[in-house]
């Protein structure tokens, strides 16, 4: 992708986004090999349970005496598999959408964005916990809600981004010289549109992380053994006097982990944004 | 005026009719259907045909839609599985709780929010303002719940100057009771959508005061607080209600789950106990509620944008 | 005065009304300070109009800005700035606040935008006014009904408690101005007042604005990149360039007899719209842009005097007087005087009337619905095209010219298939391609190209310029075909890019590159037609110039027909053969260059013509100019009979109700739509909604 390397090389000048991406880039390590530097977030120690950090025990015990530092590191892998889950699921299922109702418009921009009003009528927790509902409680049940979700962000996105291209010379340009709508949507608009895809996808990874732990939280999300931030909240919020650190070490690791997408997120609106003023200075100049 | 309101209510009738249809299927859609639902799964043969034929479930699927969306619309949501009682009822005991929650939070938000949003806009890049940004980041990025277990922890659990677990009560009858179980719940709700108003409020200010016409207004000699006063805000304002539908959704879906961090009696914890206890009629009561609130206050919003811009022609 | 440039102030004046000694600004960045002025001095007596020209980056702008303290909080200013007994330079917020809007009203360029949306247009007229106490709350409203009756605006009582989004654009920039003049300041400071505006409507502003600078006295600082704009109303002229004043003197000097090599160099390389044909002088390169300033005089790169000598790439030469004005140029002295070029424009031979057209549209029409209600019913259709005839044929230029929404770039793009006909036929080659599919018309073409408008939105930014020149060749499965790469090497050099070039993006490219670009990838199929919507319009003046001569070097290498819409006058005349004037989507004359120019005889465009400024000061005094009542009606609801009859000065009953069919006038070589066609002279006794001025 062109500008990758270069909105990467803005990216890491900006002291907070470097610092998010370095605390994300360690969490997916530990996430990715957690087996190999041997966590182990079921065995249980009775003798053990709900003790305060120490050494042994860098982040104490839960009431079972399992070891809450490799829940967490597990709670991390159960999260971003969620939301990434979902976050492909929205991306493959909205981009396309938003594509073709803003490259097309009338009936197919009716129907699919009547749709996109449809998902966007709930609130979006209050979606997911109908779909729960429905499907019961599982891991695929909650990336699916989160999922779905997050399809009226993309094709909402990209149809915006659709609609002010087709407007732009070098679109209809491609028209004049013959090219197929095929050409024009795939070849010219959408590499067009990455930029603001990826500004959605990172925005939607913090969204589904928070909502797939806000699920957990209320008890509907990823069912348990399965560790997850948000269960372990749930669990800890019933031993606060016991077991302070219980609740609070966990809804760190999950905090930090959305307010660093979040971060990212908003550093990469601010660059994309100072690019867009770039161009349009450089016009203003010109006319 | 009126035809635009009409307007808008049109294009509400597909989206309502299309939502209807998906919670009134959402009992099908679950394993063992109604009757699975209410019988258990140890019901016999004569106990499931009795049940279908006195639910009317023989009959066309799109009659009993229309059955029940007939009842639906004049607030017959049929009886609570668990406890026996009509869903309208039991709706009515929690809704109150739930309202006078969200109007705290309100308040809370935007007395907090607008604020923040004025400091850091007109003085964009300043130490302030990123002192104020990263305020509305945190206020963002913080999950409810967790903020919540925090100030349980805080002031509850060390302090013990409040209760850990919150009740209704109502404002009107003891308002200091009644602000002893409600600070807590809506500091952590306002707080929150605070963030989504101060980041919101502050791009339209930022962006508002970079336009053409506040050029020309200091060039006509007004001072800075005249230009932000009486220029600048009903500009920046206009956009911003907008994304009130926005803040709403945030603020619905901020309420289930801050009700759960208190044990708090509200609407969101009521369905979420009934999706536990898979009370379909209740969830499915709780979700139109929810849902037609949401939808009432948007086109409120919508309605009142285009009354306030005079560059909306609603003719 | 003992100051060494005496140019800056004019002859034998007073005390000066506002005076400007070394004025520099800069603006903080990353890497720090850029410079956009550099050290500039002027002085601007009571009643005196004083133009500031200059091209982008010149540091227009950025001046008038710092003359009213407006400049945004990252520039950095040093010089003094004095208005009268004030000092504008040190003076803080409260100071300055007394000194905007009754001692300096500012009108901006852009009347889109420099209005607020949401306050009705009478309130703000009058807000500076009330906030300083000089106008009671009570007596506002009578007094913005006042202020823009003076600006001439219709039904002003009406107009006043109306928001900007219901003026049209001529009239909020009326409205700017009654707000600039409301508290009757001392000096007026414009900044590309007329830039967005249509040329009928700039004629308009701009007389308002001379008439009312007449009745009040204010002096008038007018910041254009317009050289015609300058020789209808300054007194003095000060040219910018790079930052700096490079000379500076009365109108009539400057135009006559320049002495700085860049302004010499500008006036030859306009086209103008009294001037027969000639090939343009270009100025090579393009103008730096703050923070590339070259060293020395900032000019030498592009100068013919001093490009070879060191001491202009050294020293920065100052501002002194040289004949008839003060240039800021070592060589000053032997800046050759304004000629005529002796390069003539190849004449060509127009392809007799025998010969097959290329392209032939018959009645054209294109109307786009108006959609409104729950339903989308169509409640109506905006004309944009009426009723269009005309002819191309192989190897000459035609040109379609009109004001904004006459239809002339929709007609272009009808043409190339890009929006649906209506009604009508497009003929090329002989061919009926009105209603082919897109794939029919894929052949076709090839042999019919389009180049835009907007440099900077043609290009398709995420790909390298040789994708996007072969981007055309690849489409059409030929790129292998035609040479693949040594082709792309080929159009390159043809347009007079380098193919070191070849890996860059368009952003890298200044605007008259990227037009390049456009021209290279238009030219890669072969084609006999070029459709040129706008070319020159988003270019500075110089550049403009080398893409003018680049096109005619090309229809004579590749024997090219060119359709070429335009608004600028003088382009077209400089660039046709034959010239079609549209309004509200028909054409209203059409004839050989020449005859329409000399001899037009539709009243429109008579004043079309008249109200194109020419940049020659000693042409003001015998203008005839026709000012146009009124604006462009709605395109929805044309006016009945002759659409142009509300704003025609030789209107008859009959031109209310029927409408004119365009038809040969005499036995000229004009196709004229008027019921009163003819000469302007002596029978356009009676003047009914327009004027004679």
């Amino acid at each position: 992708m062109r500008g990758g390397a270069r909105i990467l090389r803005e990216l890491v000048r900006r002291k907070g986004a470097l610092l998010s991406l370095a605390f994300l880039a360690v969490l997916v390590l530990l996430a990715v090999f957690a087996v190999a530097l041997g966590f182990d977030p079921v065995k249980q120690n009775i003798l053990h349970s709900l003790e305060a950090p120490s050494r042994a025990y860098w982040f104490g015990t839960d009431e079972l005496g399992r070891d809450i530092l490799s829940r967490v590191v597990y709670g991390a892998r159960t999260s971003l598999m969620t939301a990434g889950g979902a976050v492909v699921l929205a991306g493959v299922i909205g981009v396309p959408m938003g594509l073709v109702a803003g490259f097309f418009g009338g009936w197919r921009d009716a129907v699919l964005m009547r749709a996109v009003d449809v998902l966007l009528a709930l609130p979006a927790i209050l979606f997911a916990l109908a779909l729960i509902a429905v499907f019961g409680r599982s891991q695929g049940a909650a990336m699916l809600a989160v999922g779905i979700t997050g399809i009226p962000g993309f094709a909402r996105i990209v149809r915006a981004q659709v609609l002010s291209l087709r407007q732009r010379d070098f679109v209809v340009a491609v028209e004049a010289f013959g090219g197929s709508s095929g050409y024009s949507m795939f070849r010219t608009i959408l590499p067009n549109s990455w930029n603001q895809i990826l500004v959605q996808v990172v925005v939607l990874c913090s969204i589904a992380i928070l909502l797939e732990a806000a699920l957990a939280f209320l008890g509907v999300g990823v069912p348990p053994p399965t560790p997850s931030w948000g269960e372990m909240l749930r669990t800890g919020k019933s031993y606060l006097h016991e077991a302070p650190y219980y609740a609070i070490l966990p809804g760190l690791a999950l905090t930090l982990t959305i307010l660093s997408f979040d971060t990212i997120g908003r550093s990469l609106t601010a660059i994309l944004e100072n690019e867009d003023a770039a161009v349009t200075r450089a016009e203003g100049v010109a006319s | 005026m009126t035809a635009y309101v009409l307007r808008r209510l049109a294009q509400l009738v597909p989206v309502l009719f299309i939502a209807s249809i998906g919670i009134f299927a959402m009992i099908y859609a679950v394993p063992g259907g109604p009757v699975g639902i209410m019988l258990g799964e140890n019901a016999n043969q004569a106990e499931i045909d009795a049940l279908v034929h006195d639910l009317g479930l023989d009959r066309p699927i799109a009659i009993q839609y229309f059955d029940w969306l007939g009842s639906a619309v004049t607030g017959d949501f049929g009886v609570s599985l668990h406890s026996r009682e009509p869903v309208i009822k039991l709706i009515g005991e929690r809704l109150p709780a739930t309202l006078q929650l969200a109007a705290v939070a309100t308040l809370i938000a935007v007395l907090l929010g607008i604020p923040v949003a004025l400091a850091s806009a007109l003085h964009p890049g300043s130490w302030l303002d990123r002192m104020l940004s990263g305020w509305s980041a945190l206020a963002l990025g913080v999950p409810t719940f967790w903020l919540g277990i925090l100030l349980i922890l805080l002031f509850a659990v060390e302090l013990r100057w409040l209760p850990s677990a919150s009740r209704y009560v109502p404002l009107w009858e003891d308002p200091l009771e009644a602000l002893r179980h409600l600070i807590m719940p809506a500091a952590t709700l306002g707080v929150y959508v605070s963030g989504v108003l101060a980041r919101f409020l502050r791009a339209s200010l930022v962006s508002q005061l970079g336009a053409d016409y506040v050029r020309t207004a200091r060039s006509k000699g007004l001072s800075r607080g005249r230009i932000v006063r009486v220029h600048v805000m009903r500009n920046a304002l206009l956009p911003f209600i907008t994304v009130i539908g926005l803040m709403m959704a945030t603020f619905i879906g901020g309420a289930v789950v801050t009700e759960a961090v208190f044990t708090y009696p509200g609407l969101g914890r009521m369905l979420i106990q009934a999706i536990s206890t898979r009370d379909y009629p209740l969830i499915q009561g709780c979700i139109i509620v929810m849902l037609v609130i949401y939808v009432a206050i948007n086109l409120t919003v919508d309605v009142l944008y285009a009354y306030v811009d005079p560059r909306i022609e609603y003719s | 005065m003992s100051d060494p440039a005496s140019g800056i102030v004019a002859e034998g004046a007073a005390e000066p009304l506002l005076s400007v000694r070394g004025l520099t600004v800069g603006f903080a960045g990353r890497g720090g300070v850029v410079p956009a002025v550099r050290g500039i001095d002027f002085d601007v007596m009571a009643n005196e109009v004083l133009c500031i020209v200059g091209e982008s980056g010149s540091g227009k702008s950025v001046t008038a800005l710092a003359l009213n303290g407006l400049l945004p909080a990252t520039a950095r200013m040093s010089g003094t700035i004095r208005l009268g007994q004030t000092r504008i330079d040190t003076a803080g917020e409260e100071a300055l606040r007394a000194v905007r809007g009754r001692e300096i009203g500012m009108i901006f360029q852009d009347p889109a935008t420099t209005l607020n949306p949401l306050m009705v247009v009478g309130e703000q007229v009058t807000e500076g006014e009330v906030v300083r106490g000089d106008l009671a709350r009570t007596d506002a409203p009578a007094r913005a009904v006042e202020l823009l009756e003076e600006v001439e605006i219709a039904d002003a009582a009406g107009r006043a408690g109306q928001y900007p989004h219901q003026f049209s654009g001529g009239m909020r920039q009326r409205a700017v101005i009654a707000m600039a003049m409301a508290g009757r300041p001392r000096l007026i400071v414009a900044d590309e007042p007329t830039t967005a505006l249509d040329v009928t409507v700039q004629a308009q502003v701009l007389a308002l604005l001379a008439r009312r600078q007449a009745e009040t006295g204010a002096a008038v600082i007018l910041i254009t990149h317009d050289l015609g704009v300058v020789a209808e109303v300054a007194d003095r002229v000060a040219v910018m360039y790079a930052g700096r004043i490079v000379e500076i003197g009365p109108v009539d000097a400057i135009f006559a007899n320049p002495r700085h090599p860049y302004t010499a160099a500008l006036l030859q390389s306009i086209p103008r719209v009294d001037a027969a044909d000639r090939r343009l002088d270009t100025i090579p390169g393009q103008p730096p842009l703050p923070g590339a300033f070259p060293s020395g005089c900032a000019f030498h790169p592009r100068c013919a005097l001093g490009s070879a000598r060191p001491r202009c790439a050294a020293d920065d030469p100052a501002l002194h007087p040289v004949g008839g004005t003060a240039a800021a140029c070592h060589f000053a002295e032997e800046t050759a005087p304004p000629r005529l070029p002796a390069d003539p424009r190849q004449s060509r031979e127009i392809a007799g009337a025998t010969e097959a057209p290329l392209l032939s549209i018959e009645n054209l029409e294109v109307h786009f619905p108006i959609r409104k209600g729950l339903l989308k019913r169509t409640v109506g259709h905006v004309r944009a095209v009426d009723g269009v005839s005309l002819v191309v044929r192989a190897g000459e230029t035609v040109s379609i010219v009109g004001e904004s929404g006459c239809g002339k770039t929709t007609t272009a793009r009808a043409v190339m298939g890009l929006v649906k006909a209506t009604a009508g036929t497009i003929e090329f080659e002989g061919d009926d391609i009105t209603h082919k599919s897109s794939a029919a018309l894929r052949a076709v073409r090839q042999r019919m190209q389009y180049v835009f408008q907007d440099p900077f939105s043609a290009l398709n930014p995420v790909k390298p310029v040789e994708e996007i020149v072969a981007e055309p060749l690849r489409i059409h499965g030929l790129y292998d075909e035609v040479g693949g790469k040594q082709r792309i090497a080929e159009l390159f050099d043809l347009v007079g890019l380098s193919k070191t070039m070849f890996g860059r993006y368009p952003r890298e490219f200044s605007g008259g590159q990227k037009q390049r670009i456009g021209i290279a990838r238009a030219l890669g199929l072969a084609p006999r037609l070029l459709v040129l919507d706008e070319p020159v319009a988003a270019l500075d003046v110089s550049i403009q110039a080398q893409i003018l001569n680049l096109l005619e070097d090309l229809q004579n290498e590749l024997g090219l027909a060119y359709l070429f819409i335009a608004h600028n006058l003088s382009v077209v005349r400089h660039i046709s053969d034959r010239v079609a004037v549209m309004y509200l989507g028909r054409i209203v004359e059409e004839s050989v260059k020449d005859d329409l120019y000399e001899g037009a005889l539709h009243p429109y465009t008579q004043s079309l013509l008249s109200a194109a400024p020419v940049p020659d000061p000693t042409r003001r005094a015998d203008r005839r100019r026709i000012v146009l009542a009124g604006e462009i009606p709605n395109p929805a609801a044309p006016p009945p009979g002759c659409s142009f009859h509300p704003r025609c000065g030789r209107a008859s009953a009959v031109c209310s109700r029927d409408d004119p069919r365009k038809a040969r006038f005499g036995d000229t070589r004009t196709l004229v739509a008027c019921h009163h066609a003819g000469p302007l002279g002596e029978p356009v006794g009676q003047v009914a909604a327009g004027g004679v001025r």
